[in-house]
């Protein structure tokens, strides 16, 4: 029994491994165009997230859920509606912070860190981080999604998060889910789902 | 003129007598050890949305405890995106700082956090001296230079909150409410020396 539990689970493991490829040069290329040209389209976003923060310890993945809005050039606004209310809405070099009611604003000058990971937030949205030197990047397609492989150079950020793994449909070019994950190997998963591209948004959106 | 050498007296000793055991009635010591169970079941994530006031600075975050074995606590603090901003682990009186993020790795917010969180979750400690009043039972409990003190309530015999003083002054206090099924789901720790406040709200499943 232990045996043919040890045969399948490696079958699955190959199988598995079998659907994620590299990207040929060209298909790269395209891919990378395909990206550009959705970012440049893409005024606003509306989506809903699940995130899913992983740590080795926990018996379960602490699990939290919202809504996020985007306005080109780089408006986001994060929003987590359960199992608590915070936003956070980057604007320019600002943060606006509303925990549960207590509002703050954070200069994002500040902290050089926070600022880069802040850009990294905003790019992973739209999906457009490509031409970014301080990441070693790699390209790989599975059957349904194209994926995008990002490594931190920068020995700061990648005491914070090593990697970002992204993941976008091929067909819309969106992103549907990103994956930062910390060298400890623990890891925070952003899920997107009910997407709507280039509608009105108020500016009072990102406002605190 | 004539005043001052007793105002001084007043000023002295008036000002030191510790306002915890104020009012409280010692008695013999009854049980060896103190309890608290907050964080005592090895099974479950105790997950907190924390606020953080720091000399008015605001900001929150995740707090994580998890019990890791008979003697080991892993306390992990991240920001609402996942992001680790420090990560201890308590073996006995061993502390391991697995990760700080560096704007906080400082040695006096270091040892904050530290002695805060193993209050917070210290699960057994040796009684040396037990109190009496209307509403509580009291167990004093000591550590370096530091005595702690238990208030459970007397009705309900819940820990409500613990107090961690030096001789003369009240530093920690840690508030424990809303308990159901072993757990606290609202809990405040207020220091009364330094504008520090943070306070935690359990995640609803």
């Amino acid at each position: 029994m232990r045996n043919l539990i040890l045969i399948i689970s490696i079958f699955i493991t190959i199988s598995l491994n079998a659907q994620e490829s590299k990207m040929s040069s060209s298909e790269t290329e395209n891919f990378k165009n395909q990206i550009k040209k959705v970012s440049k389209e893409t005024k606003t976003i509306t989506s809903d997230f699940v995130q899913f923060k992983h740590l080795d310890f926990l018996t379960e993945d602490i699990e939290t859920s919202g809504k996020m809005a985007f306005k080109a050039p780089n408006w986001v606004k994060w929003e987590y509606i359960n199992p608590y209310e915070y936003s956070i809405i980057f604007k320019d070099d600002v943060l606006l912070i509303n925990d549960g009611g207590t509002k703050s604003d954070v200069k994002m000058n500040s902290s050089k860190l926070f600022k880069k990971l802040n850009q990294l937030i905003i790019n992973s949205v739209t999906g457009d981080m490509f031409d970014n030197e301080e990441f070693e990047i790699s390209f790989y397609k599975t059957e349904r999604f194209n994926k995008v492989i990002l490594k931190s150079k920068d020995k700061k950020l990648s005491n914070f998060i090593e990697t970002f793994e992204l993941y976008f449909n091929k067909e819309t070019g969106a992103v549907v889910e990103v994956k930062m994950i910390e060298s400890s190997q623990d890891f925070t998963k952003i899920i997107f789902s009910n997407r709507v591209d280039n509608s009105q948004l108020n500016d009072a959106i990102f406002t605190n | 003129m004539r005043f001052l050498p007793i105002s001084l007296f007043f000023l002295l000793f008036g000002s030191c007598a510790l306002q915890t055991t104020k009012d409280l009635i010692a008695e013999d010591v009854s049980e060896e050890y103190v309890v608290n169970n907050y964080f005592s079941n090895p099974e479950k994530d105790y997950v907190y949305k924390a606020k953080i006031e720091v000399y008015g600075n605001k900001f929150g975050g995740i707090l994580i405890i998890k019990k890791l074995s008979e003697s080991k606590h892993r306390v992990v603090f991240t920001t609402e995106f996942g992001n680790k901003l420090f990560d201890f682990l308590y073996n006995r009186d061993k502390f391991i700082k697995n990760y700080v993020v560096d704007d906080l790795d400082k040695k006096v917010i270091i040892n904050t956090l530290k002695n805060d969180f193993k209050l917070l979750i210290s699960e057994k400690s040796k009684v040396e001296k037990q109190f009496d009043s209307k509403e509580f039972k009291i167990f004093q409990t000591s550590e370096n230079k530091r005595n702690h003190f238990y208030f459970f309530h007397k009705k309900s015999n819940e820990l409500e909150k613990i107090i961690s003083s030096s001789k003369f002054k009240e530093k920690v206090a840690i508030l424990f409410s809303n308990m159901e099924d072993q757990c606290a789901w609202d809990i405040a720790i207020n220091h009364k020396n330094i504008k520090l406040k943070i306070s935690l709200k359990k995640l609803k499943k």
